[in-house]
């Protein structure tokens, strides 16, 4: 299990460049980047080039674990952004055939084979609630919608790759997801507003 | 045109989190978030909206040469404990060491431990998780302020630690020293000591290396606590 309490202390420790250091640094990579190279492979759909995306990112993390603000941000996320916006900048870089490399275990909607929509007791009510509004809204919208959300999402793909991926026109598939967004947008502000 | 004014602001926010923005209009989304705190602002809010929890049944293991590479690549052995830190040696060293401490109690018994009498602990700073503590204490004579840390912690080569006083009776937060470690002993100016009372509080940022550039605290802050006595 990732607890973030035990994430921060690990980043922190890594901030403050001491002989200890190093020491955090490695039981924050021991414990977070099989996590993070099963997000980043995801993406990519390619082990050699997802390790390079971690292996990035964790260079990233120790150059910028000082300027980390804990009270922003849950330390988990952070690492996963910094994941995600490699793995971008990869697929933009390299001309990754995403369709072919689309994991048979994961057909279509894969909301529930990536992730994690149970309560989660160490993030606290809020966060708790924000999850499953999410999952809720996700679920009302359409089913390209959806799909497109999660395939773009979760396995990294652009307009172009959705567009060949579903067999739809390009302009198509750009509204399913700009509508999708929307909808959701407008699902979740909407039930956070009725919960006040 | 500013980002933040663009009534597809929300649109943009949503993409970029997707990754279906790419390209040019990627780059500039990531240059208004980091130049336009409008934009930052709302590309949280969809954060706070969008952010799936990724199951941790997908990981997998990254081969042994990926931290190996990482390693050599960050010189990560700068910041491991020196050789006579570690427990190893410390436990060789024990065994020598008994024989010799036998005749060195019979000296402390006859002289008082003067020197750790002579300093009187004034705070205790801790990290916000409250597993780093930092002890400083004051010396009789109320000129030198020692500071302690259970383990060595020090700055990285562009990095500097400044110790504050943030004043009991509020106002901007007075620079005590700039370190290279937390372990230190430090000369305090003249008028200082009288303002180290209960209220005012001590503080360390990080700091680029020599100190703040501009006299007040620049970096984030990692220890803190207050005056006791």
């Amino acid at each position: 299990m990732l607890a973030n309490p035990e994430i921060k202390r690990l980043v922190v420790a890594t901030a403050l460049r001491g002989q200890g250091s190093a020491e955090a640094f490695e039981a924050l990579y021991r414990m977070c980047a099989p996590f993070l190279l099963g997000i980043a492979r995801r993406m990519v759909g390619r082990r050699e080039l997802a390790e390079e995306i971690v292996h990035d990112s964790f260079v990233r993390i120790w150059q910028s674990a000082g300027s980390f603000d804990p009270t922003s941000v849950q330390p988990l996320a952070w690492m996963v952004t910094i994941v995600r916006n490699r793995a971008i900048d990869v697929l933009e870089s390299h001309d990754v055939s995403r369709v072919d490399a689309l994991d048979p275990d994961a057909p279509g909607d894969a909301l529930d084979a990536l992730f994690d929509w149970a309560p989660d007791p160490e993030q606290g009510l809020d966060v708790e609630r924000r999850a499953r509004l999410l999952r809720d809204c996700l679920a009302t919208l359409q089913a390209a919608e959806r799909q497109s959300l999660v395939l773009a999402y979760a396995h990294g793909m652009s307009h172009r790759d959705l567009a060949t991926h579903l067999r739809k026109p390009l302009g198509t598939v750009k509204t399913w997801i700009r509508r999708g967004l929307v909808n959701l947008r407008d699902c979740v502000e909407r039930c956070m507003e009725g919960a006040r | 045109m500013r980002l933040a004014n663009d009534r597809r602001l929300d649109a943009l926010c949503g993409e970029y989190l997707l990754g279906t923005l790419r390209g040019p209009a990627r780059r500039r989304f990531g240059r208004a978030l980091r130049e336009e705190p409008q934009v930052a602002l709302r590309l949280r809010h969809w954060e706070r909206m969008f952010s799936p929890r990724y199951s941790e049944m997908i990981g997998i293991q990254p081969s042994r040469s990926l931290w190996r590479r990482l390693v050599r690549e960050l010189e990560l052995s700068r910041y491991r404990p020196r050789w006579y830190r570690r427990l190893g040696f410390w436990r060789a060293w024990a065994l020598a060491a008994t024989a010799a401490l036998v005749v060195g109690i019979a000296a402390e018994l006859v002289l008082p431990a003067l020197r750790t009498a002579e300093l009187v602990e004034v705070a205790r700073l801790e990290s916000a998780d409250k597993l780093e503590v930092l002890h400083a204490e004051l010396s009789k004579d109320r000129r030198t302020l020692r500071l302690r840390t259970v383990r060595p912690v020090i700055a990285g080569p562009t990095q500097s630690y400044e110790l504050w006083l943030l004043p009991a009776e509020g106002g901007a937060p007075v620079s005590l020293a700039v370190l290279g470690a937390l372990d230190a002993h430090i000369a305090l100016p003249a008028g200082l000591a009288e303002r180290l009372r209960p209220g005012a509080k001590l503080a360390v940022s990080v700091e680029p290396a020599g100190g703040s550039p501009t006299g007040a605290p620049t970096g984030p802050v990692i220890l803190v606590g207050e005056v006791t006595s």
